[in-house]
């Protein structure tokens, strides 16, 4: 049975596109055949993040109004078997669609693939309405962030209002030396206060800047530790829900270590 | 010397702990958003429900205390108002709508 899955946030720029890039990248990996829709429309992302900018034809806006036909729209992934991208039209606003054309369109992209993954644009107005439509569930991303969180928290409100069943957490940009310091929110107070199921935590790495230059996601790197967080928020995603989140422990030296034995530096902090 | 032996051992750092500054101005955030009131809109129900309570009771003014707290499922309006004595009134009640106690 496919899957609709819309990746959200409220808040620009705490990595939603990377976000479905990557699980996309991941769940295909899997065998699972991954469609990631860029739902941005005037402002698309997705298909750089991809690097498939340069593969564009047609848009989503094409295939609404019936200018081709799906097929023509979506670009395979040459990388990754079972990989398509359906790109935002960049020329466009977001009211050239509606909610019952995504609803449409969602619709008949699950008879062909296992996973739809749906690039919400920030905001909560018309963008944020035309991607929840077709949705069968919703992932919030945010980041260990005052602003970041109050607007997941109203993400999170107007995704029960839409009917759809309560969302998971992909906490991004974290930071285990600043949680350790105290300088950071852990993965325990945002969940306390957002109070919804994590799905995992990706930290904060160089890898994410370098693989956006290259539009290779790092999900694709084996040697990457974010390409590792991603891989298992994929697998838990998926269909395998037990698969442990990464184990994100500062690795502290011999000195830290030594303090700690003598009572002179906090205890360890884990974000599992 | 101490702050080469602070560079040893970590001394007292001035970072850390900003995370608590956080997660309180998030819980307070978070609360208000929900009840949709501003600060100056919660001083004055507070002033109004205190003026009504004073009718009854001699309140302590200073000691009162509002607070908006997050339950289970909803926003919760807790507070702490001190009682000093009963004020004397009239054995039967007034007629409704008649007699606003001066502020």
């Amino acid at each position: 049975m496919s899957e609709c899955i819309v990746i959200t946030s409220g808040k620009g720029g705490v990595g939603k596109t990377t976000t479905t890039a990557n699980l996309g990248v991941a769940l295909a990996q899997q065998g699972h055949t991954v469609a990631v829709v860029d739902a941005d429309i005037g402002l698309r992302n997705l298909d750089v993040i991809l690097g498939l900018e340069n593969r564009i034809v047609y848009d989503l806006v094409h295939v609404i109004e019936g200018e081709c036909r799906l097929k023509q729209g979506l670009i395979k992934d040459k990388r990754l078997d079972g990989l398509s991208l359906l790109p935002a039209a960049q020329t466009r606003d977001k009211n050239a669609v509606t909610p019952d054309q995504m609803r449409k369109l969602v619709a008949e992209l699950k008879e062909h693939f296992d996973y739809v993954l749906v690039d919400c644009p920030a905001g909560i107005e018309q963008g944020f309405k035309n991607a929840v439509a077709g949705a069968d569930k919703a992932i919030i991303v945010t980041t260990p962030e005052v602003s970041a969180i109050r607007d997941a928290d109203r993400i999170i409100g107007m995704v029960e209002a839409a009917e759809l069943p309560e969302p998971q957490l992909i906490i991004n940009r974290f930071r285990a030396k600043m949680v350790q310091s105290g300088d950071m929110m852990n993965k325990e107070d945002i969940l306390e206060i957002l109070a919804i199921p994590l799905l995992g935590v990706v930290p904060d790495h160089e890898d994410i800047i370098v693989s956006a230059n290259r539009g290779v996601p790092v999900a694709f790197d084996d040697e990457s530790l974010v390409g590792e967080a991603y891989r298992r928020i994929g697998r838990r995603l998926g269909g395998e829900p037990d698969v442990p989140l990464l184990d994100l422990t500062v690795d502290d030296g011999l000195w830290t270590t030594i303090k700690r034995w003598m009572g002179l530096a906090p205890a360890r902090e884990v974000a599992r | 010397m101490r702050d080469l032996f602070n560079r040893f051992f970590g001394g007292p750092k001035t970072v850390g702990k900003s995370k608590e500054e956080a997660k309180q101005r998030l819980k307070f955030l978070l609360i208000h958003d929900q009840v949709d009131l501003t600060p100056a809109q919660l001083d004055t129900m507070k002033a109004e429900i205190l003026e009504v309570i004073a009718k009854y009771v001699e309140i302590d003014q200073d000691g009162t205390e509002f607070k908006l707290e997050k339950e289970e499922d909803c926003i919760a309006l807790v507070s702490s108002i001190p009682v000093r004595r009963v004020v004397e009134r009239p054995a039967s009640p007034p007629p409704a709508g008649v007699t606003p106690a001066p502020a």
